[in-house]
């Protein structure tokens, strides 16, 4: 590229100035986007420019105005082909953000209806195996007791225990395959990235949205991704939580801070109806849910993700008080310096 | 009635079980079977409804999730089809919603798999129970239907004025007929509806309606 640039400033020079061969320097810069970065071609593009004022000085032959206007389109040339071919790049750069968020949310939602599915997996043989149980007993309190049907039930339940065993293989099998990711999150970044996912759903329901993001939190060590799925977890919580209320008391809080433990804590808040005790009790099991069209898994996979790395997730709530969701995690060890 | 229905109906219950899981299936049919009760199950909602419901009472064991249609829909569209077995319903997990959507339509019970074998089996017996009861009551109203049908049009007037607490007198006016025949009418109305009093006739004539 270097030579092309040598090769152009070369008959520039040395071509008349009635010859405006600087427009050739477009070609540079359209090679150059593809490699280089935003910064990198704009740099690229004002060494163009020098180089084709710095040529007009040390041509020698023909008209010097000529010259000078040759020049100018040139340098206009090169400035309008640059502006475009960045904005092409960013344009690009979006469509590809924009695949990526799609296809995390896709695999959260495979995650969910994998879950959703094992459990239905394993409970069927269960559920089997508790009814034949009850059916065998039941033959034996028979009087006489019925043995052989007893035994026949007994054989089932062999059966469909080892039918649920199977699935536990599986899954097992399944999980042993993504080890454990952990890298240096910042959680303000994570949880920021995070909302920008969910801001559509926020507008949408006209709720006003408030971040409380402590400065100097240190950084924690985690899936990224997996913490991002808690956050969007609880965002989705506290927005469906708040289609009950009116618009202009829908406010949504997030905010991050350090505890005495030295904890990073991240907490969202809603001004929804809030909930009774009872419900609370429930909250974090599985397949319990009090939407009309969740699975109830939500809340049970954030609790697994933030206990397995080594956090806390609670809820605190009262009626038409809102709810507090929040999880802390511990703080990764300070960087040698 | 024939008299090959009244044999089948002769109070030998049926529970009908509509689970997709066969182990599930088999389990239940035994345990049914080790407390005398007969079943009969099936893998899809469509299998239950290519075979005919048999004349005796009974109720329907219906899981929640399955594929192809749904427990709760196809609960809804029971009457519909002309189906008024009692419905228990049994889930691997069933929330809030789902359990207050099925009782509202008239269930049983909504419980949730693996279930204690006891409460199964009371719900069996109430729906059974409560499908008998509904069977005699339909059969006491085609009864009296038949009684009633057999009055003349004259008869019916007067029962629905002697009903209603009218004096003879009154109805008389009202028909433009003599008191005389009134009271023919309405003797004759409480002899062909075998009615021992007033009373009796108002209580069928609520049956009727």
């Amino acid at each position: 590229m270097v030579s092309l640039l040598i090769c152009i400033f070369a008959a520039d020079t040395v071509t008349n100035f009635e010859i405006a061969f600087a427009v050739f320097y477009i070609a540079v810069i359209l090679i150059a986007v593809g490699f280089l970065s935003a910064r990198g071609v704009a740099v690229l593009a004002s060494i163009c420019i020098g180089l084709t004022v710095f040529s007009l000085f040390l041509t020698q032959r023909g008209s010097f105005e000529a010259g000078l206007l040759n020049c100018g389109i040139s340098t206009c040339a090169i400035g309008i082909t640059t502006y475009l071919a960045l904005k092409i790049v960013a344009a690009q750069a979006a469509v590809f953000d924009a695949q990526e968020q799609f296809a995390r949310m896709a695999r959260l939602t495979r995650l969910g209806e994998l879950t959703a599915s094992i459990a239905h997996e394993v409970n069927q043989p269960l559920a089997a195996v508790a009814t034949s149980a009850d059916a065998c007993r039941r033959w034996l309190d028979h009087s006489p007791p019925n043995l052989e049907r007893a035994r026949q039930a007994a054989e089932r339940i062999a059966v469909d225990a080892r039918r649920a065993s199977d699935v536990i293989v599986r899954v097992r099998r399944l999980a042993k395959n993504e080890a454990p990711h952990r890298e240096r999150v910042d959680l303000n970044e994570a949880a920021v990235e995070a909302i920008g996912m969910a801001e559509h759903e926020i507008e949408r329901n006209s709720i006003s949205l408030q971040m409380n993001l402590a400065d100097d939190l240190p950084s924690v060590m985690a899936d990224k991704i997996q913490i991002q799925q808690v956050i969007s977890n609880l965002l989705i919580n506290a927005i469906e939580a708040m289609t009950g209320v009116p618009s202009f008391k829908r406010e949504l809080t997030i905010s991050s801070s350090r505890d005495e433990g030295g904890s990073v804590v991240f907490a969202v808040a809603d001004s929804g109806s809030g909930m009774k005790q009872s419900t609370l009790d429930h909250l974090f099991e599985a397949f319990w849910t009090t939407k009309e069209s969740g699975m109830g898994i939500g809340l049970t996979i954030s609790r697994s993700i933030i206990e397995a790395h080594g956090g806390i997730i609670s809820v605190t709530s009262a009626p038409r008080m809102g709810a507090v969701v929040q999880f802390s995690l511990p703080a990764a060890e300070e960087k040698q310096a | 009635m024939t008299t090959a229905g009244q044999a089948i109906d002769a109070n030998e219950p049926i529970v009908y079980v509509i689970d997709d899981d066969r182990s599930v299936r088999v389990a239940l049919e035994d345990l049914l079977a080790s407390v005398g009760l007969t079943a009969r199950s099936y893998g899809s909602v469509k299998e239950f409804l290519s075979t005919p419901v048999a004349n005796a009472p009974g109720c329907l064991v219906l899981d929640v999730r399955m594929p192809g249609q749904s427990g709760l829909e196809f609960q809804q569209q029971m009457t519909t089809l002309g189906i008024r077995l009692p419905v228990i319903f049994i889930t691997g997990h069933g929330d809030i919603a789902m359990s207050v959507k099925a009782m509202k339509n008239g269930a049983i019970e909504f419980l949730t798999k693996p279930f204690r074998d006891q409460d199964l089996l009371d719900a069996i017996q109430q729906g059974i129970e409560r499908d008998r009861l509904q069977r005699k009551e339909d059969s006491l109203s085609s009864n009296l239907r038949e009684l009633w049908q057999a009055l003349s049009p004259g008869e019916r007037v007067v029962m629905e004025l002697v009903v209603q607490g009218r004096l003879n007198k009154q109805i008389a006016g009202e028909l433009g007929v003599s008191e005389i025949t009134v009271k023919v009418r309405r003797s004759q109305v409480m002899r062909k509806m075998n009615a021992k009093s007033v009373t009796d006739l108002v209580r069928m004539w609520d049956r009727l309606k």
